[in-house]
């Protein structure tokens, strides 16, 4: 009966385990949420000797980006070892079991991970060329 | 219908192309911000159009052929490259350029600084010089090829600081100082325009900016710096005082210190009356003062209908006489 086997996996979002899909896009929101209140806040302060002169904003910004970037490289181990992803675009991931969902969760999860990164990137650029506010 | 319709997308096109001439027009290389700006849209353009006409030529071939699965392999790989890598590194590229360009354009120095500060609905205008602050209203001139650094405050509202033709725009922020380096590359007389909507005379709120030789403009700004030569009995000056127009407007010289309207102190210096709308002419000048929100709708000055005759022409003739 082949028709039953098709369903017979249970479905990933009942076990509860695909965080791991939107964890990548939410860093790269919180870092673009972050880069404005932190580059408010050093503006409104930098005046008055809070925080500004000490720090240039640049180093700020690094910081920022280098550990958003770290989290998500965190994230892509995770989805590469606990789920299985791979990073190919040459195969289809189509398994219909659950182990070949697992492995597709981690191959989405994977390819969010570079995108998020890549956004990430273009959110640090402009900070680094206007070094000031 | 679909001839009307191409007729209405060519009326409509070539009326949009009407835009792109005379003293607005931002491809007019008067400026090198605009010309910078100019150039970063030529390419943009440019290049857009090239890789559109690969991606529909590769759509348009990709439908004639047969297909190849055996060629799945090389698709795959080819999407990779042309549909993320490439635009990845592409508009990276673009967005370093044009953020340098707009570093270069926000710059904060210049070889004159000019504060501008936007009102409801006409500009406020401070030259700093050596020997202090001169300050007029509506008009800015500038010296050719030399870069002029605006520094830009709003007192209000927010508004938009546009010379389309030299360069920007840039946003005049209340509580904030904004900056816009211009240099005009081209003598004339260039429009200006509040490019960010403020209110009522929003459309009205504009100006001259006029673009000298060096040593002209010199001359200019020393003549803008002096005070108003006003005879204490000239009796326009007696109308003006007792209309109470001293209350806003002031006339430097004179002990009409108003601060909520323009400096009228050279006032008949500038081509035109009301922030870049009427040539200055005593026929416009009469109608300013008695019909004025005719004039431009919604302003905070009070008209004046209750002037005429010989009163309201010897006021106009004492406007017309500050140079
Ligand atoms: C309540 C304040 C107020 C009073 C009183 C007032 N004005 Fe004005 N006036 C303004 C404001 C504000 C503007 C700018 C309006 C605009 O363009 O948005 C203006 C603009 C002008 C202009 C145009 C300036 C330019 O740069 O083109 C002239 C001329 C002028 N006023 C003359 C007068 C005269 C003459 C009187 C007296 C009869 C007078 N005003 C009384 C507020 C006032
Ligand atoms: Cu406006």
């Amino acid at each position: 009966m082949p028709k039953v086997t098709r369903y017979d996996a249970p479905r990933v979002i009942d076990s509860g385990s695909i965080w791991i899909l939107v964890a990548a896009p939410t860093i790269w929101a919180v870092h673009f949420l972050l880069s404005y209140w932190v580059a408010a806040v050093y503006c409104a302060k930098s005046g008055s000797g809070w925080l500004g002169g000490l720090t240039d904003p640049r180093w700020i910004i690094v910081g920022l980006g280098g550990l958003s970037i770290a989290a998500i490289v965190w994230l892509g181990m995770i989805a590469v070892r606990r789920y299985g992803g791979v990073f190919v675009v040459l195969e289809e991931i189509t398994d219909s079991s659950e182990q070949g969902r697992e492995r597709f969760i981690g191959h989405v999860a994977l390819l969010l991970c570079a995108l998020s990164a890549v956004a990430i990137v273009f959110t640090v650029i402009p900070g680094l060329v206007f070094d000031r506010c | 219908m679909r001839r009307g319709t191409s007729i209405l997308f060519g009326v409509l096109f070539l009326t949009a192309l009407g835009g792109c001439d005379g003293r607005h027009n931002w491809m007019a290389g008067a400026g090198e911000e605009a010309a910078a700006i100019g150039d970063l849209f030529l390419i943009l353009m440019v290049g857009a159009a090239v890789i559109w006409s690969l991606v529909v030529g590769a759509a348009v071939y990709a439908h004639r052929r047969r297909a190849h699965p055996g060629l799945e392999r090389e698709a795959r790989l080819f999407v990779i490259w042309g549909g993320v890598v490439f635009p990845v590194l592409l508009i990276g590229a673009l967005l370093v350029w044009g953020l340098f360009l707009l570093k270069g354009i926000t710059a904060d120095e210049g070889d004159l600084t000019v504060r501008v500060d936007g009102e409801r609905w006409w500009w406020r205008v401070t030259y700093e010089t050596p020997t202090g602050d001169v300050v007029t209203a509506n008009e800015i001139r500038l010296p050719q090829g030399r870069t002029a650094l605006f520094r830009l405050t709003a007192d209000d509202v927010i508004h938009a600081f546009w010379v389309p033709a030299l360069g920007g725009k840039m946003d005049m922020v209340p509580g904030r100082e904004t900056t816009l380096a211009l240099t005009p590359k081209k003598l004339g007389n260039w429009g200006g325009l509040c490019a960010e909507f403020c209110g009522g005379a929003h459309a009205l709120m504009r100006f001259d900016a006029v673009v000298m030789a060096p040593d002209a403009f010199e001359t200019w700004l020393a003549r803008e710096a002096e005070t108003a030569q006003v005879a204490a009995d000239d009796p326009g000056f007696q109308v003006f005082l007792d209309e109470g127009c001293g209350a806003c407007h002031t006339i430097r010289g004179t002990q009409a210190a108003g601060p909520v309207g323009p400096d009228l102190t050279h006032l008949a210096g500038r081509e035109k009356l009301g922030a870049g709308l009427y040539e200055m002419t005593p026929e416009h000048m009469a109608r300013w003062i008695t019909d004025t929100h005719a004039m431009k709708p919604d302003i905070d000055m009070p008209p004046y209908p209750h002037l005429s005759g010989p009163r309201l022409d010897t006021l106009v003739d004492f406007l017309m006489r500050l140079e």
